[in-house]
């Protein structure tokens, strides 16, 4: 095992995807940066009260669903890649229903018409979303690359079926 | 490798308590030295001096030559193992092993390679994955032993490693140390309060008491010939048995008993003529015999050897370690004879002469 890259690999037998796991709880922080932006909107009616209800809803789940993603992936266990691969395609999915649909959009509250989110909040939310969704693609990437060369690596050792 | 010299180190504490006295020692390359001695005797605090978790302060301590009696304790190259193994829960054992080498930051592959070479040396490698918690008292401290190893460095340092492992593991663990040594050939200074550990592990011993060094040698030297009447009764289990005796006309007189002196006792004993001595004898080196009788009070049968507890004369406690199976009773009177005598000077305590064989 003098090989340095037959070394690398076999380290991963020992040690975790620190890599993959960190880049799922970088999601979750721009998720969170994301959703405390939202509460700078100006919801003036059910609709977008309820699009934010939802927002927040999803986020809970969200929040658990890629923090179970980010143990999993730690163990390179490579289902847990594509659950992330889905919670990034849910990230860039959200950018079209909330920050969309509120941009440029006009409420009236007490008889006067309002922005329900300007352009820079906009840009920002966009922004967060994008980074998380960004950052769940690539742990996902390294999750599945490194599972598979330690897959591959643990069969040429015997150690796998 | 490397060459450690203590020269006349003293530790006296702020509140002016003084926990070693001139100690001196010269470890030589590949050395197993072993600090003996009962609690509070101040080896544990000549450990830490030497590995820099003490202030050293009188005194020089040398490795290779170089003076670091002020170097810092991470820049002395020397590993420590402790008794409670000092092990991250956390972590997993390949962690807990890598760690020293990861704060380092070494070369994440230089690392794998120690690591697994260290696992392998002590049949850790199907545990690596594991959490301290999940592994045996044994395997805990063969982990802190790797997580020496790894480190690679001049001198590893033991203090009482053994004392949490029940005596079977004590035995196997100590086995594997010796081996490790051997293969190795590291400086090693190992601390205990257990002489059998100390008889069975050291090339050299030394044997401490309230600070000071009472005698540095061979286990055979410590045994054979201790150098005063601590010595000669910390070392050896069942410990050595005492007698006040007066030195007469070609024997020895002491309550109860007379024990004929050979030629060559007659001449070490020679200055004591008429005097009073302190006569050493080992449980096993009382045998069946003619000269003394042994009023036995307990007999405990060890397999191989019969320890007889009893007295000779009214007050002389002593212990027998016969060879073969007895079944004395309380009460039982049995002839013995001491194969082999100690003296040691009635005042000071100091050995007298070497012990000599009847």
């Amino acid at each position: 095992m003098n090989d340095e890259n037959t070394v690398r690999l076999d380290r991963m037998r020992y040690t975790k995807n620190a890599t993959a796991s960190g880049l799922a709880l970088l999601a979750i922080l721009f998720d969170v940066i994301f959703f405390i932006s939202i509460y700078e909107s100006n919801v003036g009616s059910w609709y977008y009260n309820f699009l934010m209800g939802a927002s927040i809803l999803y986020n809970l789940v969200f929040l658990l669903a890629a923090f179970l993603c980010s143990e999993g992936i730690k163990n390179y266990k490579i289902g847990y890649a594509w659950a992330m691969i889905v919670l990034g395609v849910g990230q860039l999915a959200r950018i079209f229903i909330y920050p969309v649909k509120a941009h440029a959009a006009t409420v009236t509250i007490q008889e006067q018409a309002v922005t329900v989110m300007e352009t820079p909040q906009f840009i920002r939310c966009v922004l967060w979303l994008s980074l998380s969704a960004a950052c769940l693609f690539a742990g996902a990437w390294v999750g599945m690359t490194r599972s598979k060369q330690l897959k591959a690596h643990l069969k040429s050792l015997g150690l796998a079926a | 490798m490397a060459q450690l010299n203590v020269q006349h180190v003293d530790k006296i504490y702020d509140n002016n308590v003084q926990a070693v006295f001139d100690f001196n020692l010269d470890v030589k390359d590949g050395e197993l030295i072993v600090l003996v001695g009962p609690s509070g005797c101040g080896k544990s605090t000549t450990l830490r001096m030497i590995a820099g978790l003490e202030d050293i302060s009188a005194g020089h301590l040398l490795l290779d030559g170089k003076d670091i009696t002020q170097t810092p304790a991470k820049d002395r190259d020397m590993a420590m193992v402790f008794q409670n193994y000092a092990l991250y829960g956390h972590m997993t054992i390949y962690e807990n092993m890598a760690f020293s080498l990861t704060l380092r930051k070494e070369n994440p592959n230089v690392i794998h390679k120690k690591v697994l070479a260290a696992a392998e040396i002590l049949g850790l490698t199907s545990q690596l994955n594991k959490k301290p918690s999940q592994l045996s008292g044994g395997q805990r401290q063969r982990v802190a032993m790797g997580r020496s190893i790894v480190r690679n460095p001049k001198v590893f340092l033991f203090d009482e490693p053994l004392s949490n492992l029940d005596a079977k593991l004590r035995g196997a663990t100590r086995r594997e140390i010796l081996l490790l040594h051997k293969r190795l050939q590291a400086t090693m200074l190992y601390v205990t309060h257990d002489q059998t550990e100390a008889l069975t592990l050291a090339d050299r011993i030394v044997c401490m008491s309230m600070g000071h060094v009472q005698q540095v040698g061979t286990p055979l030297e410590l045994y054979d010939a201790p150098a005063n009447k601590f010595v000669a009764s910390f070392i050896g289990l069942p410990p050595m048995n005492f007698f006040d005796a007066t030195v007469r006309e070609g024997y020895l007189e002491g309550k109860g008993f007379k024990a004929a002196l050979s030629e060559e006792e007659k001449g070490i004993l020679l200055p004591y003529a008429g005097k009073e001595i302190e006569l050493g004898v080992r449980p096993e080196d009382v045998q069946e015999g003619t000269e003394i009788a042994l009023n036995v009070f307990s007999n405990e049968n060890l397999g191989m050897n019969t320890l007889v507890h009893g007295h000779i004369g009214d007050n002389n406690r002593i212990s027998a370690k016969l060879r073969g199976w007895y079944d004395y009773k309380a009460g039982d009177n049995v002839n013995v004879a001491f194969a082999r005598k100690h003296f040691f000077d009635k005042e000071s305590g100091v050995a007298i002469g070497k012990g000599a064989k009847a």
